[in-house]
């Protein structure tokens, strides 16, 4: 065990001298990048060859290398951007944060993400730390978001290791769940979902353990338990709060299915009080979470009904992955699906008579779900990612039951050591894959330079400089034209309202009358030209947030688009820093 | 049987302690470590309210880090929709009466042996030393590893930069005209003001890194005011430039 620790810590290390020989100008070369992946597999490989190893693993031991795998990860995030938040959705919530700490008060205005402060959990949280300790809000958001990361791990193995009652069986589906490429990303990161899926965790842990026989005082701690983590997780995330009702019911109803009718009353207890406190929040509280979701879901069945109808598949608007990425993910896709049915034979075989484990069966087929979202809705690989928290939480108990039954199966014959290595392999080929196509992308994988129109690597000193002299000298609020990489920066940082469909203003040499009137539509008060947007393509293929290009660009913008502006009645150039000009757009909105 | 009750009686005084160091003005380092403990406590004590003696340590622990992380959320809540602004005094409050009373209730359960506490449960197995001391190089090495970071991130070379800026402003016919200097050393500019392309005014700076320049100038209805920015000793290329909009007839 203590091998396995000092490996770990010894990856971190390797990963933070990859990612500050990235800061020192060699994010390029091919040695950094092979640096980062060996830490990666200081970290992991020992982990995964400890829990799939024959060698006996007490209760003790497995949680630790949970523990270890989940705090080793956290670090490397950590060391990914030491010094501030980077990250947009990050940068949204940090604003929240700070609105909250200025006025003490809930539910105020975010331009960015106007939803989040609906949803207030993370910020209140955060604040509340920061106001006691005094410590700044992004130390206090590590705290938080590292707490809650590890939470939900621990929760998760705990989870599995109730329903299994198997140690062994949950360490090694917590190993899977690792392969979630939004395990070290949307559920580590800054985020509200990171907090609340440990609430969810915390939930349904609280559900399976309510409905032992005990004795009324103890049921009751359950029950109590159970009802602050449904109301956490209802204040603190839109999706994580529906996908709660949905776990909840799916238990409720394999309770059913095998007639467990105790299991059954208390999760449909459970599934009731959470489906009212939901509903009753989206209603009185959030009521823009209707609207929130409309387009995805929208989205969604416009492609399913394209599929049908034998249309065409959306054409995807992000730039490619480099083939071995691609190679990766299609070999962590194949694994996970060859692994479901041998996890259901299991299922069948074992646990057929237990209402967890079968709902964890049904659950699990939502990972093939999620592969037909992928190839067939607008931005899918974006909403299957997404997903990925949430049907991970059954493909890895339905892998793990698969997996733990190939090693059972080669104790006993000569085949032990072959079935091992694959095992292993297996299993390995399924992180690396979370980890090769998860955050940050490829192209920002070690922290560098800046890169234009990315995502950490456009958060730099003068995008924030920038970002804060507009606040300072043109209020909060203002509707801003920005391109992707200062989008976040704006949002945050300046607290303005960046508008997101603006790329004709920045791709056409002239500023007509119908691209002033469309600016004028949108209410588009400044406009933040980038001029490195004319010397470097997108890494992401794409200049904007909606960017009807993207995918095409062949070349940088050209100067003579972001010129324009200069010589366009009416309209101020307020602000020069060299590579960031902002200009007043309201002078101008009947031009020419 | 006589049973410790450290736990509560530490759970009660952290409260007081707290408040006593914030009112005389304690150290930030020592109210930032008491301010952890403070937000700690409510999950603890909960946790033993809620929890049997069978619910031992990881499974324990999740729930009093759970617990923790709920009772801003949940308190929060409730304080905001009483009106009640939530600053300092009201957030360490809140974790306050939230331990302060699961003390209390906590007592009622242990005092009626419902509830046992921490000694009279099944302990956790202790590290043996080789363990402790792998487990001790790891933190250091993992500690290392995020100085390393910082250093790298702190040491990260990012092209310098010189804000000029111009708007209209704070009142009828003024402008704010500023200067900032972010190159990473101290630099002198030449500032010359134009209105209707005709040099008003001169300024030589010299600003440290960091440092700002600023002035409310007087503009008038017609005509362009333009500011160009000249980094020393260059006059024959603008450094930086920027305009007020043109708002004479012709245009």
């Amino acid at each position: 065990m203590g091998i396995v620790v000092l490996s770990a810590a010894t990856g971190v290390a390797v990963v933070a001298a990859a990612f500050t020989a990235g800061r020192l100008g060699y994010a390029s070369p091919p040695w950094a990048d092979r640096a980062y992946w060996l830490g990666q597999a200081l970290i992991v490989i020992p982990v995964a060859m400890r829990l799939l190893s024959r060698r006996p693993l007490t209760a003790a031991q497995t949680a630790a290398l949970v523990i270890v795998l989940a705090t080793a990860e956290y670090v490397v995030k950590l060391c990914y951007s030491p010094l501030g938040f980077t990250f947009v959705d990050e940068l949204a919530h940090w604003r929240s944060t700070v609105n909250l700490m200025h006025t003490g008060r809930l539910f105020t205005v975010n331009y960015m993400l106007p939803i989040s402060p609906r949803y207030p959990g993370l910020e209140e949280a955060t604040s509340a730390l920061a106001s006691v300790t005094g410590l700044p809000v992004f130390v206090s958001g590590l705290i938080i978001a590292g707490v809650a990361h590890v939470l939900f791990v621990c929760v998760l193995y705990t989870l599995f290791r109730h329903i299994s009652r198997s140690s062994r069986i949950a360490g090694v589906a917590v190993l899977i769940y690792a392969s979630n490429p939004d395990l070290p990303s949307f559920d580590s990161m800054f985020v509200y979902q990171t907090l609340a899926v440990a609430f969810l965790g915390l939930t349904l842990l609280a559900a399976g353990r309510a409905t032992a026989r005990q004795p009324a005082l103890d049921r009751a701690g359950w029950l109590i338990l159970g009802l602050v983590a449904i109301a956490a997780t209802v204040i603190t995330h839109h999706a994580t709060s529906f996908m709660l009702v949905a776990s909840l019911a799916l238990v409720a109803v394999a309770s059913v299915l095998v007639r467990n009718w105790r299991s059954a009353a208390w999760l449909a207890s459970f599934t009731l009080v959470s489906a009212a406190a939901v509903t009753g929040w989206v209603l009185l509280i959030a009521p823009q979470t209707i609207s929130y979701f409309r387009p995805t879901v929208t989205g969604i069945l416009a492609g399913i009904r394209a599929l049908l109808n034998g249309g065409a598949l959306t054409v995807p608007t992000s730039a490619a992955a480099p083939p071995g990425n691609q190679a990766l993910a299609a070999a962590g896709v194949l694994a996970m699906s060859a692994l479901l049915p041998a996890g259901w034979w299991q299922v069948w075989r074992w646990y057929r008579r237990q209402p967890w484990v079968v709902a964890m069966a049904i659950g699990s087929a939502s990972w093939y779900a999620i592969i037909v979202v992928r190839l067939v809705t607008a931005d899918g690989s974006e909403l299957a990612g997404r997903a990925a928290t949430f049907v991970f939480i059954p493909a890895s108990l339905i892998g793990a039951l698969a997996v733990s039954r190939l090693i059972g199966a080669g104790f006993r014959s000569w085949r032990a050591p072959v079935v091992a290595a694959a095992t292993l392999v297996l299993a390995l080929a399924l992180m690396f894959d979370g980890l090769v196509n998860g955050w940050p992308p490829y192209w920002e994988r070690l922290p560098g330079g800046h890169q234009v129109a990315g995502f950490e690597r456009s958060v730099g000193p003068e995008e924030i400089a920038a970002s804060q002299w507009t606040l300072r000298w043109l209020g909060p609020g203002n509707r801003f034209a920005a391109d992707i990489g200062n989008y976040a920066v704006l949002g945050s940082y300046g607290d303005q309202d960046p508008v997101r469909n603006v790329a004709y203003l920045y791709t056409s040499p002239a500023y007509t009358a119908a691209v002033a009137r469309q600016a004028q539509l949108l209410a588009v008060r400044y406009l933040l030209a980038d001029w490195r947007l004319t010397r470097s393509l997108p890494m992401d293929g794409k200049y904007f947030v909606v960017d009807p290009r993207a995918g095409h660009y062949t070349q940088p913008l050209p100067a003579a688009d972001l010129a324009k502006f200069g010589r366009v009645p009416g309209v101020a150039r307020i602000y020069d820093d060299g590579n960031l000009v902002i200009y007043d757009l309201s002078g101008g909105q009947g031009a020419p | 049987m006589r049973r410790n009750q450290a736990d509560i009686a530490v759970a009660a005084v952290v409260p007081v302690v707290y408040f006593g160091a914030a009112t005389l003005g304690a150290p930030a380092a020592v109210l930032a470590v008491l301010g952890l403990v403070l937000a700690a406590c409510p999950g603890y004590v909960w946790a033993e309210v809620l929890l049997s003696p069978q619910v031992t340590g990881l499974e324990r622990a999740a729930v009093a880090a759970g617990l923790a992380l709920a009772v801003p959320i949940i308190g929060g809540l409730a304080l905001a929709a009483a009106g009640i602004p939530l600053h300092r005094t009201t957030w360490a409050a809140l974790f306050a009466g939230a331990a302060l009373l699961g003390d209390a209730v906590l007592l009622g359960l242990r005092r009626t042996g419902r509830r046992a506490p921490p000694g009279a449960r099944q302990r956790a197995p202790r590290l043996a030393t080789r363990q402790a001391v792998a487990l001790g190089t790891a933190l250091v090495i993992a500690a290392g590893a995020v100085v390393l970071a910082v250093a790298g991130a702190t040491r990260q070379q990012h092209p310098g930069f010189t804000q000029l800026w111009l708007l209209a402003g704070p009142h009828a016919h003024t402008a704010s005209l500023g200067v900032s200097n972010h190159q990473g050393t101290t630099t002198r500019y030449r500032l010359v003001l134009l209105h209707k392309a005709r040099v008003s005014a001169t300024w030589n700076l010299t600003l440290s890194n960091g440092q700002s320049w600023q002035r409310v100038i007087g503009v008038s209805d017609t005509g362009t005011v333009a500011a160009r920015l000249y980094r020393l000793p260059d006059l024959a290329h603008p450094y930086r430039y920027v305009r007020t909009a043109d708002r004479s007839p012709a245009s």
